[in-house]
């Protein structure tokens, strides 16, 4: 094949990719659900809207902990024992709707617009 | 084996490891799970493309293996196994295609292929679909990294040629 052919090819695929990439990071947000899931079941849902007192909370998994802030409108994860401290990094989510992946703990917290779990309560 | 192939292995499964403990002391300045540069790939695609498909393996797979004990990570292995396995394959289909002006390409649907084997078997093991959402990213980052190495591999290739 032509080094063309092959160019136009990787150059749409790229596009495509970057293209889900900005809708998976820039979705708007309507309601702000944060559900919180340990292996692809969530374990709780908080409405970041109504949350008027910052507070912290840990999430106990058999594979360790992460310390969760909550905060009006956002959420982040602050401290955990993981290896590669890849959640905390992720920041504050909220205003963007990324995913905090624990890989590691098997964590994570999505942005959603439905209340998966029970509200504001640890199932486990 | 002769000896001058052992050797050539051995430099060249040096030179990965080397490349994979200097990645590993570089912080990852974009916080998702499977981004990073893959510089290690840059030593399978120069093999792939210069000595042959049988000694890339060897090198890959050593590769993998010594780079578990250096990271320290027994889930890591699991993660390079698919991801380097699913590359060298990709690879492997692209040698009887590419020229030698298109290795370029090989680095950068191997990145993508490697991706793709990681984030299945994170699938699987941590049975988390919502880490599909990173698929998109895992493309985009998988095809600027592969280029990268992809353009510095194939600039060696063509300086240095094919081995015997």
């Amino acid at each position: 094949m032509k080094t063309k052919t092959w160019i136009i090819i990787l150059a749409g695929v790229f596009l495509l990719g970057l293209i889900g990439t900005l809708i998976v990071f820039f979705r708007p947000t309507e309601n702000k659900i944060a559900n919180l899931y340990v292996d692809g079941v969530c374990i709780r849902s908080i409405d970041l809207s109504s949350v008027t007192e910052p507070y912290e909370f840990t999430v106990e998994t058999d594979h360790g902990s992460n310390t969760v802030r909550v905060e009006q409108g956002r959420i982040a994860v602050i401290s955990a024992d993981c290896a590669d401290g890849t959640c905390i990094r992720t920041g504050w989510i909220g205003e963007r709707a990324n995913p905090i992946v624990c890989l590691p703990h098997r964590l994570v917290i999505r942005i959603e617009s439905d209340v998966v779990g029970d509200v504001d309560a640890v199932a486990r | 084996m002769k000896i001058r192939r052992l050797t050539l292995c051995a430099v060249l499964t040096a030179m990965a490891c080397t490349l994979f403990w200097i990645e590993l002391q570089i912080p990852s300045p974009i916080p998702i799970p499977g981004v990073k540069l893959g510089l290690a790939n840059l030593v399978t695609l120069f093999a792939m493309f210069a000595i042959g498909p049988v000694d890339t393996l060897l090198i890959l797979i050593l590769r993998i293996l010594l780079g578990g004990l250096i990271g320290g990570n027994p889930m890591a292995v699991a993660y390079s196994f698919a991801g380097g396995l699913l590359c060298y394959l990709i690879m492997l289909l692209l040698r009887r295609i590419l020229g030698g002006r298109q290795i370029w390409v090989a680095g950068v649907l191997g990145a993508v292929a490697h991706n793709l084997g990681q984030i299945s078997v994170a699938l699987v093991l941590t049975q988390t679909p919502q880490l599909l959402y990173y698929l998109p990213v895992l493309l985009v980052s998988g095809m600027l990294t592969g280029l990268f190495t992809g353009l510095i591999a194939q600039f060696c290739v063509l300086r240095i040629g094919w081995i015997k």
